[in-house]
């Protein structure tokens, strides 16, 4: 009994600890927004901008958190960079619905879904918020402003057209490994990337439809493992999402096969470098993720202070910005792309 | 008692073994070596992690944590490797030292508090999981230490296959088959094993032999821990390289492997020959389908449709035979 | 007093909560607008527990309940969406939003169906079967669309998941007619009484001449109506139907019924229970939203909240335990 008491009183210890901890934090952070809100309040522009991603925690959506972080300070604004901790689209609802009540001034979303962002996100305008996407569009309709990290014909197309020069030929069999089925910017990215290979490469031979590796790389690399093993005559390997090109080109390198098949795909170099230097991947290609996120925020801040984005215009920072007809669909500009070459001059 | 158990293995094994079949008839593939060894390697994480579940069930628990520990864990390795170089023994002993610390907690508080596995282990998972995000954000570790990775890449036992081609077995396999013995050697040949079934089977009569139930308890979340160490050197020394995100929901995969090789969560019953047949059985089902090239939309389906088959038709397999038998008890 | 004690405790948790929320950001948790919106969230999640928590009362699980939604949402989604376009009006429009909603129903009980065939007249048990059928229903759902969302439903469809009585959210309302509904049938039927006794002790019901296979079907029939339920106000906040919706509530599920005291051995388990532990996940998760907590720190929350109180349950217990009676050690069983 005794035993269990002072187990009890440890475990409470513990818990107030962390309550504690979780408190202080949260004290000291509504202290920095009070104190924020009364600067804002007495030097009028001190807009509150939520930039919200697929999901928190994974190296790609902490790069742009890293870009959205600086465009705020360079451009005086508060950036609250939030969202689910799992990619679901349901969680995303809820939290922009708090984040309606907590009274900002610019709502941001990747969404995991755009249809089912819909609804909420007509409720953000009726309150008078600014409502934007960005990496992944949402409804067309309800968003003021769509930030494009790319054309994504373009660059499924560039995917393909990689695919070729790598394989050095256009005539072969090649699988495809994705994310995640359900997840719609890589669909896209793949079905333009189809549609594409269908007139150019007529002799390009897709094997079996695309493999899901549930955005982890040891599934991609045991799917890539059974493709290579299945389809013989496999040349070609297309990874969709950050971690899939990394486990196909790791099944192609431990197989031995850097000369036989090639992999493409969609890469952070970091994670990819190892990779591209033994020849197992042979090229990754992605946008600046920070860049991304800075763009983001500058447009925002831009359009709050009633300024909209024009075709060519010069985003310090950033670069020149494409604007498509609508007036609010903008493009930050052309894919990089990793290589062995020149992978070591990235760090994200 | 004895009995059944021998016969759930014995269906899980035929049922293996069909589905094998099938599986060969339309893939010449599938029954080379290599591809074997693959699928071992790379169900090795699994299979380390079922045999500790294995033990955690028999107990009437289960561990929903495993999951997580597994992740904070190749974290702490991959940090430790970065930060101060280190070996091979120390990496070893930094990760089944959190293991058992991770375990521990768990168990004390499943074991003295009296508090169900399920809602322990549900809290623990979400702690270590939101505590391990927050600290990392989910960010990749990329430059393990080339010992470290020179290490994941032995093979041992080579020998030529009919192609002519050099094939090894991996050290990843040798580690699972390791822990596979250690494991079956404790549960049948020590007192702690026996003490394992019997907190399972009936706690009452248990403590009335004199079995420390809170000791056998904590002992078992503890091996787990250990376990979920080992798991995590060997799923680094395959991969590489460190994802925080590499174990969401991994946890059901490992109760998935074991209670299709046959334990059931009432505890009490289970087995290492079994959980390691019911890992291979989900190795073999997920290897099958590309290999037999069964289109990607149908692919899970098909999984879910033999899972179903498989557990019922074990089930009914045992209630003709137990028909057969005179009736000893009222089975429930 | 020892019956209500659990859900006493449960009941100042929440008020606790509440309070320290209030008290942590008075302008913006004590509003309307997130009064309203807590209603409105609170449903989906809360439904999908009320139906594990029958589950869990029989000593089983229903690993297959957040598929069992996605795919009867899908079903249901499919129908409303290819059966509209812009002429439709009116009177036509009513009556093919019913027709969606019971294809949803349908389909949801049909799943329900095959989860209580295999587990009451087959014996296989809960978590092997459902462990098989939340591949298959997910198997179904991604196989019906092809990975992408159905959307395209007429505008009065988005009410239900939307819409406003008076000021009362929909979704509130229809979460509150359906825990008073289950708590009727649990507390005030002979079924519900079936279910209490099947979970405590499954021989003893059946040699008590009761039919326990038909309970336990109507039981999992039970648990897939309240998934067809969360389904319609997902689809119908979301505009959309998509596999994954909800995807995160399987495991949340059973945590928020454990924490609202019902035993994972089956046998105990109240409907007020489960939904003050629905009401405090969903204060926490707002409130330390609006705070603007770090979301992995919310989780963290979560475990701790979720191991504090059952801790402090089963220290009070053992407190009256030591007054009263020594009990011998309970069997943990759950269900072959």
């Amino acid at each position: 009994m005794k035993k269990i008491i002072a187990l009890l009183l440890s475990v409470l210890f513990m818990v107030s600890l962390l309550a504690g901890c979780g408190s202080d934090k949260s004290n000291t952070q509504s202290q920095q927004q009070q104190g924020q809100q009364q600067t804002a309040s007495t030097k009028d522009n001190k807009y509150k901008i939520v930039v919200m991603p697929k999901l928190v925690g994974i190296p790609y959506f902490n790069a742009s958190e890293q870009g959205a972080k600086k465009a705020g300070q360079d451009l005086g604004v508060e950036v609250i960079y939030t969202g689910p901790t799992k990619a679901d689209a349901a969680e995303q609802v809820k939290m922009i619905e708090d984040l309606i009540n907590q009274g900002v001034d610019a709502i941001a979303v990747a969404p995991n879904d755009p249809a089912a962002l819909t609804p909420v996100l007509k409720k953000a305008k009726d309150k008078g918020i600014l409502v934007v996407d960005w990496d992944t569009p949402a409804d067309k309709s309800v968003v003021d402003l769509s930030v494009h990290q790319i054309d994504d014909k373009q660059y499924g197309e560039h995917i393909w057209d990689l695919l070729v020069q790598s394989m050095g030929t256009d005539s072969a069999e090649y699988a495809i490994i994705t994310g995640g089925l359900s997840a719609a910017n890589l669909n896209t990215w793949i079905n333009y990337g189809l549609e594409y290979a269908k007139s150019k490469y007529p002799n390009l031979k897709l094997v079996t439809d695309k493999i899901p590796s549930d955005e982890k790389q040891q599934v991609a690399y045991q799917k890539a493992l059974e493709l290579i093993k299945a389809y013989p005559n496999l040349k070609g390997i297309i990874g969709i999402s950050t971690p899939a090109p990394i486990g196909a080109a790791q099944a192609v390198q431990e197989k031995g096969l850097q000369d036989k098949v090639s992999v493409v795909g969609t890469g952070l170099p970091n994670d990819s470098k190892t990779y591209l230097k033994d020849g197992s991947l042979d090229v990754a290609t992605l946008w600046e993720p920070a860049k991304l996120g800075y763009l983001t925020v500058a447009l925002i801040k831009d359009m709050l202070d009633g300024k909209k984005p024009t075709d060519g215009q010069e985003v310090p920072n950033v670069g020149k910005i494409q604007v498509q007809s609508d007036g609010k669909t903008v493009i930050m500009g052309p894919p990089t792309d990793f290589t062995k070459d020149n992978v070591d001059q990235f760090n994200f | 008692m004895k009995q059944r158990t021998k016969s759930k293995e014995l269906w899980i094994f035929i049922i293996l073994v069909v589905l094998s079949v099938l599986i060969s008839a339309r893939s010449n593939v599938f029954l080379r070596p290599d591809n074997l060894i693959d699928l071992l390697k790379n169900n090795a994480v699994l299979g380390i992690m079922a045999l500790g579940m294995t033990l955690v069930i028999i107990t009437g628990g289960i561990d929903l944590s495993v999951g997580a520990a597994v992740a904070v864990l190749t974290v702490l390795i991959g940090k430790f490797m970065v930060t101060f170089g280190g070996n091979l023994l120390l990496t070893f002993l930094v990760a089944v030292a959190g293991g058992v610390i991770i375990g521990i907690i768990n168990g004390t508080l499943i074991a003295r508090a009296n508090i169900p596995a399920i809602v322990v282990t549900l809290g623990s998972m979400s702690i270590i999981n939101g505590l391990m995000l927050y600290y990392t954000n989910g960010s990749w570790i990329n430059d393990l230490p080339a010992w470290f990775i020179d290490f994941g890449k032995i093979t041992l036992f080579k020998f030529h296959d009919a192609g002519g081609n050099v094939v090894g077995i991996p050290i990843q396999i040798i580690i699972f088959l390791i822990m596979a013995l250690l494991t079956w050697a404790l549960l049948k040949y020590t007192l702690m094993g026996r003490a394992v079934y019997a907190v399972g089977g009936n706690p009452v009569s248990a403590k009335r032999v004199g079995i420390n139930i809170e000791r056998t308890l904590i002992f078992v979340y503890a091996y787990m821990g250990f376990l979920a160490g080992v798991a995590a050197v060997t799923h680094t020394s395959i991969m590489r390289q460190v994802d925080p995100n590499a174990f969401l929901g991994f946890e059901l995969q490992v109760v998935a492997a074991v209670v299709v090789g046959g334990a059931s969560l009432a505890g009490g019953n289970g087995s290492i020959i079994g959980t390691v047949l019911g890992v291979l059985f989900m190795a073999v089902l997920n290897n099958g389908l590309i290999l037999t090239h069964i289109p990607t939309f149908w692919q899970k389906i098909i999984v879910g449709l033999i899972i179903i088959l498989a557990v019922s038709f074990d089930v009914i397999q045992r209630k003709r035979m137990e028909k057969s038998l005179p009736r000893v008890d009222v089975e429930y | 007093m020892l019956k209500t004690s659990k859900e006493m405790i449960l009941l100042y948790v929440f008020v606790g909560l509440f309070l320290l929320m209030s008290a942590a950001s008075p302008s913006k948790f004590l509003t309307l607008g997130n009064l309203q919106s807590m209603a409105t969230q609170l449903p989906e999640l809360g439904l999908i527990a009320l139906g594990m928590m029958v589950v869990i009362i029989t000593g089983g699980i229903d690993l297959s309940i957040t598929f069992t939604a996605a795919l009867s949402g899908i079903v249901g989604a499919l129908v409303l969406s290819s059966g509209y376009s812009a002429g439709v009006e009116g009177t036509a429009v009513i009556f093919l939003i019913i027709k969606a909603l019971l294809a949803t129903l349908i389909t949801a009980l049909i799943c329900g169906f095959v989860n209580g065939l295999l587990i009451s007249y087959v014996g296989v048990s809960p978590i092997l079967v459902t462990l098989g059928t939340m591949t298959l229903f997910e198997g179904m759902s991604v196989w019906l669309t092809k990975g992408g969302a159905i959307s395209g439903f007429p505008g009065q469809y988005q009410w239900i998941g939307n819409g406003y009585l008076g000021f009362i959210p929909v979704p509130i309302l229809i979460f509150i007619v359906f825990a008073v509904l289950t708590l009727i049938l649990l507390e005030r039927t002979a079924w519900g009484r079936s279910v209490y006794m099947f979970g405590c002790n499954p021989v003893a019901t059946f040699f008590s001449g009761i039919n326990t296979k038909k309970v336990v079907m109507l039981v999992y029939l039970y648990a897939a109506m309240m998934a067809a339920m969360a389904a319609i106000i997902m689809t119908s906040r979301y505009n959309s139907a998509k596999v994954d919706y909800g995807s995160s509530y399987l495991l949340q599920s059973v945590a928020i019924v454990v924490l609202g005291g019902t035993d994972i051995a089956g046998g105990y388990g109240k409907v007020v229970g489960t939904v003050v532990a629905a009401g405090i996940v969903q204060v926490l998760s707002s409130g330390l939203n609006l705070i603007g907590i770090n979301r992995f720190m919310v989780d963290v929350t979560m475990g701790v909240l979720l191991i504090a109180v059952l801790l402090l349950n089963s220290f009070i217990s053992k407190r009256k335990q030591g007054k009263g009676v020594k009990k011998e050690p309970k069997k943990i069983g759950i269900a072959v």
